[in-house]
């Protein structure tokens, strides 16, 4: 696999000319988001200075029309820059993601579906709504990966009724095959409970989840700091989770600097990253020729596609050839 | 409720609650062992097999196969005691890695399509085994651990309950295989 520093090269190199076409776009399209968003404000404040004036202001009034002017600035941006962030998908994400593997194929209006976000058992309740894009399925080498950024909320009902959403998951989510035969299920969260409460009361609750299946307590003291295990078996967790991968998921993880979740389930390794954005979308403000941004796309998909390579899935034992 | 019924009632609560730990972290090293045990057995039933396909190359390691045939019979006697078979194990886990290392000697064994069968499934089998020997160790940990802990220890001592061995886990297997260092010696 392409090196990170050599994707960059890619990045500036080969994509240069489609980069400069997209900061002109990114330019002019800026001036109009600034342009209509400063109406809008204009707008609000006339009418809130007329309900002012008029003595019929409230503090209801005031939080409607708040409300009203936000979704409405959040909805044409939206509006405005779409066609920016498509042109940009298909010219850099798709090119980038070629030049990882070849093989890889990219679909950037579809998510992972969620029959895999919920068989991973990665979080106990499924989700009211899930949504998502950038969808990236292939092989590498002969392994079936498939990713995508990806979002999970759940509902609430207030005593009046009243609707709201909060997130259970987002960010990263990626499915590949595992190279051993197991039957149970395993799953790796970060360590909270420890972290927050120490080690006693800490694994005190840990072993009394509920939810959860057993605790399993691995046998490598940096590993059960930073994740803790639940699973349906302790000797296969263990077959699964062998010395050399509880290190290579450590090391993915200081790589990641995100807080991830992982789970073995039905011959599968999934794995939950979260980023806690929505990932790969341009933004109007920054210019795509810088190098923290650029750095971003590009770590990212490196990260994602490198799993395979990195928690070397690609070694299989003989009897799954 | 008086006071001196309330405290008794409690007090038998945690006395129970207590007495069902133990017998519980008692079982689960009980349980983990039949588990390790089976492990061991599909690698000893592996051995005769091995034995007789590289006997006819290995003419100076006829010791060594010697060796791990004893052990298999010994491993094979029955009423052996948990700690027999614990050290038995380590015994066979070293005997065959030196087996496995005078392979490497013989480039017609080496590529002998019995042989690469054998080698694999005794790897497959040793990754089992040792997740087993792993999950073995934190039952008999946590066991261990409540034979000294206050509260339990009085319980545990009340109930004749002893310490149990871990198997020990040797460091090679911790280790990453360094491929540098192959090369050079």
């Amino acid at each position: 696999m392409k090196t990170i520093s050599q994707l960059t090269n890619f990045y500036y190199k080969s994509l240069h000319p489609t980069l400069t076409e997209l900061e002109a776009d990114r330019l002019a399209l800026k001036k109009r988001v600034i342009i209509i968003q400063a109406i809008l404000a204009i707008i609000a404040t006339a009418i809130l200075y007329f309900m002012f004036k008029s003595s019929v202001f409230s503090i209801d009034i005031l939080a409607f029309v708040g409300f009203s002017y936000f979704a409405l600035a959040g909805f044409t941006y939206k509006l405005l820059v779409k066609d920016y962030a498509k042109d940009f998908k298909f010219r850099v994400i798709t090119p980038l993601i070629k030049e990882i593997d070849i093989n890889l194929r990219y679909t950037p209006s579809l998510h992972i579906s969620e029959m895999h976000y919920t068989r991973s058992g990665i979080f106990t309740s499924s989700p009211d709504r899930v949504s998502g894009n950038d969808f990236v399925k292939g092989k590498i080498d002969g392994i079936s990966i498939e990713f995508s950024d990806f979002h999970a909320e759940i509902e609430h009902k207030d005593s009046k009724g009243r609707r709201s959403w909060s997130t259970q998951f987002q960010g990263l989510f990626l499915v590949s095959e595992f190279p051993k035969h197991f039957k149970g299920k395993t799953v790796i969260l970060p360590d909270t409970a420890q972290s927050i409460f120490g080690d006693f009361i800490g694994s005190f609750l840990q072993s009394n989840n509920f939810s959860r299946n057993d605790l399993i307590k691995m046998d490598n003291p940096v590993f059960e700091k930073e994740f803790v295990v639940y699973g349906t078996n302790q000797i296969e967790a263990r077959y699964i989770l062998s010395h050399t991968l509880m290190e290579k998921i450590l090391d993915f993880k200081r790589r990641s600097n995100h807080p991830i979740n992982l789970s073995f389930n039905g011959g599968k390794i999934y794995m939950a990253i979260e980023y806690n954005k929505d990932l790969f979308e341009p933004s109007v403000f920054h210019s795509l020729l810088k190098y923290k941004i650029a750095m971003e796309y590009v770590e990212t998909l490196h990260l994602a596609i490198g799993i395979v390579e990195e928690l070397k899935l690609n070694e299989k034992l003989w009897s799954k050839l | 409720m008086s006071t001196p019924l309330i405290i008794a009632i409690v007090i038998a609560i945690v006395l129970v609650l207590m007495y069902n730990s133990l017998v519980a972290k008692k079982n689960q090293v009980e349980n983990i062992f039949a588990s390790v045990d089976t492990q061991l057995k599909k690698r000893y039933d592996l051995i005769p097999n091995l034995v007789s396909s590289v006997s006819k190359y290995m003419e100076h390691e006829k010791s060594l196969l010697e060796d791990i045939t004893k052990l298999r019979s010994e491993a094979n006697k029955p009423n052996i005691s948990d700690e027999q078979k614990i050290a038995l194990d380590g015994k066979m886990s070293s005997v065959l890695g030196s087996i496995m290392i005078a392979v490497e000697n013989y480039p017609d064994l080496k590529a002998n399509e019995n042989v690469m069968h054998l080698q694999r499934s005794l790897n497959e089998v040793e990754e089992q085994i040792s997740a087993a020997r792993r999950a073995y160790n934190q039952a008999v940990t946590d066991y261990n651990n409540a034979l000294e802990q206050i509260p339990t220890n009085f319980m545990a001592s009340a109930m004749n309950y002893k310490r149990k061995e871990v198997f020990e886990i040797n460091e090679s297997e911790r280790k990453n295989v360094n491929v540098k260092e192959l090369f050079n010696s």
